[in-house]
């Protein structure tokens, strides 16, 4: 009676888990936990993550983009490097405290089409999008929540021109 | 109170326009296939977040029975653009661009330009639309701008100040025209032709349609740059009023052209009480 009523408990669990791990969203463009890039002590505070622009307050920096375009073009050096234009995306996650990891960078040339630039120049932009401070806690319904971020940078022969969004 | 209404109508005309409309209409055509997909799209849309990996998987069942219909293209799109991945991004509004040309140039336009700093694709879009279009070419997706204003911020981007100056010029002056900040942009470009009482009077024009903090932080510096300090700082004072009860410039995915901030205000209401 005993193993019968553990076999119908473990049963039962497993077939709610997998309920569970079906019906679980998946969304598009997300950043999963790769152990030889991110940061093991970096944590979620929940499953749910959102988009920056969920809250309807745009992007959330401490001094606004003035103070990100400042710290970019105060450390980023140019490198003038003929025909190394086009645009860098760096993907992250900012967490419930305001911390960041799980940066991502994908590049693109004038015509849209996959480009990898040179590590001078992306190399750079990854250093000091890491160690930015002052990423807003995004609070939805009151509660501090994790959110995805992202700044676009426009290369013009090497040179940073512009940062978005 | 006016301005709200108008952003509620016009919220809810190009929320309309851009949906994939009445799927009878295809059948009406005896296009089958663009009836099926649309019919699978109306069905199930609404149940699932943009960002959902089911509604990605929705909208590509509804390309794989309908290769040629635009719409699905655009809705996975959408959801890339606003996580910044312009490869994806291009590769599936093009498509949506492909199939239906005079819908979905104009949204394209409206968002290279928004989200990726592209000016001169913007204004090739633009001038695609205006070639196969005997209509208006109408405003930007989100409605900001009609699509002139916004070829002529490109060409300000672009260093073009007399053309942007002339494109804006015009367009402000049809009626119609309910673009949100034409005569604020306007305004910049005459100061940057050190044209400052011409700014200003575009300035007051823009304070008639949207009084903004931006508007009367540009208003101050007109008057900083004509020597009057008084009016300067009245005008720095106005726009720091304003800034702080929430009406300025702002977009809730990206920075506007000509958009300021509080340390910008701050920094003129400062040096001007250093010099005093």
């Amino acid at each position: 009676m005993k193993h019968t009523f553990t076999l119908v408990f473990i049963t039962s669990c497993f077939l709610i888990s997998c309920i569970f791990h079906r019906d679980k969203p998946k969304v598009i463009d997300s950043i999963e936990f790769d152990e030889s890039v991110d940061n093991i002590d970096f944590e979620l505070c929940q499953e749910k993550l959102y988009q920056y622009f969920n809250d309807s307050k745009g992007l959330s920096f401490k001094g606004d983009k003035p103070a990100l375009k400042k710290a970019f073009f105060g450390q980023y050096v140019n490198k003038n490097m003929i025909g190394e234009s086009g645009l860098i995306r760096i993907r992250f996650i900012v967490n419930c405290l305001g911390q960041s990891d799980r940066f991502r960078l994908i590049g693109m040339n004038s015509d849209y089409e996959k480009k990898i630039f040179n590590s001078k120049i992306s190399d750079q932009l990854l250093k000091i999008t890491k160690n930015l401070n002052g990423w807003g806690i995004m609070k939805i319904d009151g509660k501090p929540v994790d959110y995805y971020q992202y700044l676009i940078f426009v290369i013009q022969d090497g040179n940073l021109i512009n940062i978005l969004p | 109170m006016k301005e709200i209404f108008l952003c509620i109508v016009l919220t809810f005309i190009f929320s309309k326009s851009y949906s994939q409309g009445n799927c009878q209409w295809f059948l009406s055509k005896k296009d089958t296939l663009k009836y099926r997909a649309c019919i699978l799209i109306t069905k199930n849309q609404h149940r699932y977040y943009q960002f959902d990996t089911r509604y990605h998987k929705l909208m590509n069942k509804a390309t794989e029975i309908c290769p040629y219909y635009a719409y699905p293209y655009r809705e996975l799109a959408a959801s890339y653009v606003k996580s910044g991945n312009f490869l994806k991004w291009k590769e599936l509004i093009d498509k949506a661009v492909k199939y239906e040309p005079e819908t979905y140039l104009s949204v394209r336009a409206s968002l290279r330009y928004k989200f990726f700093a592209d000016y001169k694709g913007t204004i090739k879009d633009i001038d695609s639309l205006k070639r196969i279009t005997s209509q208006d070419i109408g405003y930007t997706s989100n409605g900001t701008y009609h699509l002139n204003i916004v070829k002529g911020l490109c060409l300000k981007a672009l260093g073009k100040t007399d053309e942007a100056i002339q494109i804006i010029e015009k367009q402000s002056k049809i009626d119609k025209d309910f673009s949100m900040f034409n005569y604020l942009h306007l305004g910049v470009l005459y100061m940057q032709k050190k044209q400052h009482n011409k700014a200003l009077l575009s300035f007051e024009e823009q304070v008639k349609i949207n009084n903004v903090a931006d508007n009367q932080y540009y208003i101050g510096l007109c008057y900083k740059n004509l020597n009057n300090t008084k009016k300067a700082v009245h005008h720095f004072r106005e726009a720091l009023k304003l800034y702080q009860s929430g009406l300025k410039m702002f977009d809730g995915y990206n920075e506007l052209f000509d958009q300021i901030y509080l340390m910008d205000i701050n920094r003129e209401i400062e040096l001007i009480e250093e010099i005093k």
